[in-house]
């Protein structure tokens, strides 16, 4: 009250010219805002005086709007033309409207000014006394209503100077009109007037008002608001755009205005600040984006292939950084330091080449196969030597060694299970199953197909999508089918499992031949019995998976779901095919370790002949000094298993390259130029051109990471291998997808295909580290060859440290600590904090679900509100309609409750007004809240030769709607 | 010596092979072997083997029956390689949104698809049908006849199509043609379609169907209309007639004369 009075007071005095521009403006930004408030007083009970208001202020609106409109007819009608058309055939009404006048509404007069293009200057002068008889009227009513109301008072009296002030009046008025009348245009005719106003006015912040900059700042941060809702608007792209641009020119052009002298310029500054602070943290997303390696190739691809061939080169760029960080730690803390600071090459016989082998050490042959100088190196766990401490840092080389392998797994343990996490919480919990329709509507577009070819397939792959959808809904309803679903499912499974078993049995079987082979000596049997294990091994890891495709076509699955299904059982054979090598491998060793004993015993034997020898001929002479190349030595079975398996991913590398370039490249070289002169259509036929097939590059990959976890701790140059096998099968698999492979038919995303892949991964790990751990564990290290000969167990050598590096104290507490009794209720806590972990974790689910049904429930029962108000409405105007003959007095009370219904709908939030009013859904509710009292006041309009009051009030009524609804669309294209 | 786990390492590659070219292998059974059995049993050709299927099975004067029992007969005893149902749905359609007034049918083998034209045709239109076997062009005419078409609805002309299409102006007095459509050696495709281009007789708007482009296939044809730009076109997809599994397409192409 304090405020308006104050205002009133100010309003007395003359005004300068410079405030109205931005009063008008702020007028306009606020109104919203305002109005809100303004409603909340106006049900604080004070019906009677609203009446009177109303009355007065539609008067003197209508007056107003007389004078306004003439001048700006005189002025070239800037923004006059739309309201033209209702205007012209409403103009005869205007007699009839004058006559009513003192019944009418705030919001009718508000209309009716529309028309007062043609009007008579007689009639303007009436109503401009008119309007000086209302001054107390209005002095009243001022102390209800701020902000806006006093603005329009100040700009009253501005209008009186100018012509200029006038034409803002007029657009604060038409916005006035809008927020009365309804609100679906409002935002359009608000632009119109910033628009119009930021040219004409011009703002000086230095001679605001406290007041007014507490309105302007209000005004910015209304519209930094809707900048910030747009997005969620439900307005038309185009309208957003609009609107978007002009309140960030707002915004712009009064966000430096606020504040005062000193306080203004920082504010200016820290405004500046802000925005050179957030363009630089957008650059640098952008360099970031840049950085990630093969960031371009994948999106590319992406853009052609779809996402689910996407992820296999995202997964295989994940994997190049795992094996990066595994290359970093096996080369820095355990190559390097060996190769700079360990004995050199020859001055022991275990980094010697044996004499035998001496002369073909350095065939090409032998390299390749990583024997000769390959295998005495730093390559092999042969190569390293057991001294404790080696060069001048005292380097620990073998437990240095064992820890590194240690924790290699370890990491990938970590990084696999954290990313699993990552990607479980990143999926969320979606009952995918409840929408399934507006899941396949809003959700099946891939966005990111930039490939019109890759569009037309993923267009035809939505189409039958949608077609099987509704076959399958039909058929679900029809409900027999089902059955034939699930026998096809069981016998596809039923036959798979025939067919990995046939090949366990035959991978079996020709194990146990090649064993038998080797007893017998393998020189005595052909090159094909010599390879039957990796022939048969080969040729089945590539013709079942083949037949697994044929057979999934059996069983109709979403081919997501096929996908899965199709690596997991690709997943069981290349399992057994490396537990097989495995068990071959270990058939190895237990001969190794039979041959070491006899080496073993030969090379006691042989030192005592030599001691003797030397003792016999002179005892005096200085022991004989034996070339290292020279000593008998053991197996080393160690080495075996790391050359066994840096051969395996050699050969596998290579096969997987070869088959790249033959059976993509080539064929598509082939397809591509043979199919000129050839009798069918190879490219649309027979042969084409291929698939790329992620779930057998995918699963090479995770058996290929298999492998180097179980071999990396026995030749530490697995690692470095492994990367450089993914980097170049990176550019060359991204290079052949390109250039000789065409999309999938069925495209579809994989966005639930990542957790997939890393699941098979840890299960690949974690079979992969018990041979490895049990090798570790359970064979005694070979006595003449890498650090850890001479001890009985590998894992000797954190006891030894733990008692020579380490004071007494520590390894008391160590063996302390790892005393079962310690251990054992460590164990048990950790189980138990687990399941409470996963129980609330559980439960945080359920409490997610129950939140989302809430949501949905809440969104009904709006729903509903919504309807019973628009119905409650309904009825009241019907009422009113019946009501309008008898009293205008009696009219203006039934007014009052939709009006009052409007309110109550207001404040249930201004979103979810905008909703019932913006989208259209609902059309009667928002054009009666707005619109009832309009309809009131041009009803006579339509009727002009004098058939005022009740008689002509209800057929006029459709009429006057239906102009209406021409309007409306005509504003909204602004 | 290769060994026996070797072999028996490719089964499943002769399993696969089996079941996922399991149509061709039906189609091969169905049109090849047990047509050589029947021609030896019965001593007929296989389209006079057709006709007498039709004869005791259909009723006369109705061309539906006689397509229906066209089609049993090709699913259920033999195979025949016409139009078929499915794809023959297609071509009604495009004909009565053309309702041409003038067609032209490029090989008529035993009058499957001549009926199916004639049946969807407007009032007052010729249907002229081109077959080049003498023995196939005595069924066609039966065929037709048998439903019901007069000489002034359709024209049989037993001659092959390399040989009617320049003399159709001159003799047949054809002005212009308003749908043409294609059924016979597919080789034969693109000569022809050139040839067309060569008489004029292709107008604006003038609607050219081809059959079987994607099986057995008319890869040349198919690279051609690509590459003209004289015509608006599209690829009808669908399976081969009476079978499953096998892909085909059906061409249909709008002429649009030289922009």
């Amino acid at each position: 009250m304090t405020r308006d009075s104050l205002i009133t007071s100010e309003n007395d005095v003359d005004i300068g010219l410079e405030f109205e521009g931005l009063e008008d403006e702020v007028d306009t930004f606020q109104e919203e805002h305002e109005r809100e408030r303004h409603r909340g007083k106006r049900r604080d009970g004070e019906r009677a005086k609203k009446k009177k208001r109303g009355n007065g202020e539609g008067r003197k609106r209508a007056s107003r709007a007389g004078q306004e409109d003439e001048k700006l007819q005189a002025r070239g009608e800037k923004k006059g033309r739309r309201k033209r058309s209702s205007s012209d055939q409403q103009a005869e009404g205007r007699e009839g409207d004058e006559a009513e006048q003192p019944t009418t509404k705030s919001s009718k007069a508000a209309k009716t000014r529309k028309n007062v293009k043609n009007e008579k200057t007689r009639k303007v002068e009436k109503e401009e006394k008119e309007d000086e008889a209302d001054d107390e009227e209005r002095n009243a009513k001022r102390k209800n209503k701020h902000g806006s109301n006093k603005k329009e008072e100040i700009v009253e009296e501005g209008n009186k100077h100018t012509v200029r002030e006038k034409a803002g009046e007029v657009k604060k008025k038409k916005h006035k009109k809008v927020v009365e009348t309804s609100s679906e245009k409002e935002t359009s005719e608000e632009e119109d007037n910033e628009e119009e106003d930021s040219e004409e006015k011009e703002v000086r912040p230095e001679t605001l008002t406290p007041e007014e900059l507490e309105a302007l700042k209000e005004a910015v941060d209304e519209r930094k608001k809707l900048i910030q809702g747009l997005r969620g608007k439900p307005w038309a792209m185009k309208k957003k755009l609009v609107t978007l641009r002009e309140s960030q020119e707002f915004v712009e052009k009064y966000e430096g205005a606020l504040g005062k002298g000193k306080g203004r310029k920082l504010y200016a500054y820290k405004v500046m600040m802000t925005k050179k602070w957030m363009k630089f943290k957008r650059d640098f997303e952008n360099f970031k984006t840049a950085c990630i390696p093969w960031e371009m190739k994948i999106k590319e691809i992406e853009s052609h292939f779809g996402s689910s061939v996407a992820s296999y080169f995202i997964f295989l760029r994940w994997m190049y950084g795992i094996n990066m960080i595994l290359f970093c730690l096996t080369f820095g803390l355990v190559m390097v330091p060996e190769a700079l600071m360990g004995r050199p090459y020859g001055t022991i016989p275990r980094k010697t080449v044996p004499r035998a082998e001496a002369s073909s050490a350095m065939d090409f042959a032998v390299l390749w196969d990583f024997g000769g100088y390959a295998q005495y190196s730093v390559l092999f766990y042969g190569y390293y030597n057991n001294q404790r401490a080696i060069g001048w840092l005292k380097f620990r080389m073998p437990l240095s060694y064992f820890l590194v392998g240690v924790g290699t797994v370890a990491y990938s343990y970590m990084v696999v299970i954290r990313t699993m996490a990552r990607n479980a919480n990143e999926s969320g919990v979606g009952d995918d199953n409840s929408f399934n329709f507006s899941w396949k509507m809003f959700t099946s577009w891939d966005y990111l197909i930039g490939n019109p070819e890759t569009a037309d397939n993923k267009f035809a792959s939505i189409t039958t999508i949608f077609k099987e959808a509704i076959l399958e809904e039909q058929e679900s309803r029809k409900d027999d089918n089902i059955h034939l679903t699930r026998f096809l499912r069981v016998l596809a499974n039923f036959l798979v499992l025939c067919c990995l078993a046939g090949s366990g049995y035959l991978i079996y079987f020709v194990v146990r031949r090649s064993q038998k082979f080797a007893l017998d000596g393998l020189e005595n049997h052909t090159w094909w019995e010599r390879n039957e294990v990796n022939m048969v091994m080969s040729l089945l890891g590539m013709f079942c998976p083949m037949l697994f495709d044929v057979i999934s076509a059996l069983e109709n699955y979403h081919p997501r779901v096929a996908l899965q299904w199709q690596l997991g059982r690709i997943f069981a054979l290349f399992l057994g095919n490396l537990y097989t090598f495995i068990i071959a491998l270990m058939d190895e060793i237990n001969l190794k370790r039979e041959e070491e004993n006899i080496v073993k015993f030969n090379i006691t034997t042989w030192e005592a002949s030599l001691y003797n020898i030397s003792a016999s001929e002179n005892s005096t002479a200085p022991p004989v000094t034996i070339q290292p190349a020279d000593v008998p030595r053991g197996p080393c079975w160690e080495t075996m298993v790391g050359q066994e398996f840096v051969r395996l991913i050699i050969s596998d590398t290579m096969t997987t390259y070869i088959t790249l370039l033959i059976g993509d490249f080539l064929r598509a070289v082939l397809v591509r130029f043979l199919n000129y002169c050839w009798c069918w259509d190879l490219e649309a036929g027979f042969p084409s051109y291929s698939e790329f097939d992620v779930s057998g590059n995918v699963l090479g990959l995770i058996f290929n990471q298999g492998m180097i976890w179980m071999g990396a701790f026995y030749a530490p140059c697995l690692p470095a291998l492994n990367l450089l096998r993914l980097h170049v099968s990176m550019y060359l698999q991204c290079w052949a997808v390109m250039c000789c492979n065409v999309p999938q038919e069925r495209v579809f995303k994989a966005s639930g295909s990542n957790n997939f892949y890393m699941a098979m991964l840890l299960v690949i790990l974690f079979l992969s580290t018990l041979p490895a751990i049990y090798t570790i564990v359970t064979i005694p290290p070979s006595f003449d060859c890498g650090p850890f000969s001479g001890k009985k167990r590998m894992f000797d050598v954190i006891q030894e440290t733990l008692e020579s590096d380490f004071p007494a104290w520590f390894s008391k507490v160590f063996s302390y600590a790892s005393n079962p009794g310690l251990v054992l209720p460590f164990i048990l806590l950790m189980v138990l904090a687990i399941y409470y972990l996963q129980s609330t974790s559980k439960s945080y689910k359920e409490a997610n679900v129950d939140l989302k049904k809430k949501l949905q429930t809440q969104n009904e029962e709006n729903k509903k509100k919504n309807k019973l108000a628009a119905l409650k409405a309904q009825v009241d105007l019907e009422e009113a309609r019946k009501a309008a003959s008898p009293s205008a007095e009696h009219q203006k009370n039934n007014n009052a409750s939709p009006d009052q219904e409007a309110d109550e709908e207001e404040d249930r939030g201004r979103s979810q007004r905008m909703y019932h009013s913006k989208n259209g859904r609902s059309p009667p509710p928002p054009r009666h809240d707005g619109h009832l009292p309009a309809t009131r006041a041009p009803v006579p309009r339509n009727y002009p030769h004098g058939n005022q009051g009740s008689a002509g009030y209800l057929p006029g009524f459709p009429r006057e709607s239906e102009a209406r609804m021409h309007r409306v669309p005509s504003l909204q294209r602004h | 010596m290769v060994s026996p786990a070797i072999a028996l390492a490719f089964i499943p590659l002769l399993l696969t092979v089996l079941i996922r070219c399991r149509f061709y292998f039906v189609l091969f059974y169905r049109a090849v072997l047990v047509r050589i059995w029947r021609d030896c049993v019965t001593g007929l050709s296989r389209e006079e083997r057709a006709y007498q299927y039709v004869l005791t099975h259909a009723t006369p004067g109705d061309p539906d029956s006689i397509l229906d029992a066209f089609d049993v007969w090709c699913s259920k005893v033999e195979f025949i390689s016409t139009i078929g149902p499915k794809k023959g749905k297609v071509l009604d359609r495009m004909l009565m949104e053309q309702s041409p007034l003038t067609v032209l049918e490029l090989g008529s083998h035993c009058g499957y698809t001549t009926v199916r034209i004639a049946r969807s045709l407007p009032l007052g239109a010729r249907l002229y049908s081109v077959e080049m076997d003498q023995r196939n062009a005595a069924i066609a005419e039966k065929i037709i006849r048998l439903a019901g078409f007069d000489d002034d609805t359709v024209e049989l002309i037993v001659n092959p199509s390399d040989e009617v299409i320049p003399r159709l102006r001159s003799e047949y007095g054809l002005e212009r043609l308003d749908f043409v459509f294609m059924d016979h050696w597919k080789k034969c495709y693109l000569p022809d379609l050139q040839m067309l281009e060569g008489t004029g007789l292709l107008g604006k708007g003038s609607m050219i169907v081809a059959d079987n482009v994607l099986f057995p296939g008319a890869p040349k044809f198919l690279r051609y209309i690509r590459k003209s730009g004289l015509y608006e076109w599209k690829v009808h997809r669908a399976t081969l007639e009476y079978s499953r599994g096998i892909r085909d397409g059906m061409a249909e192409l709008v002429f649009q004369g030289i922009k």
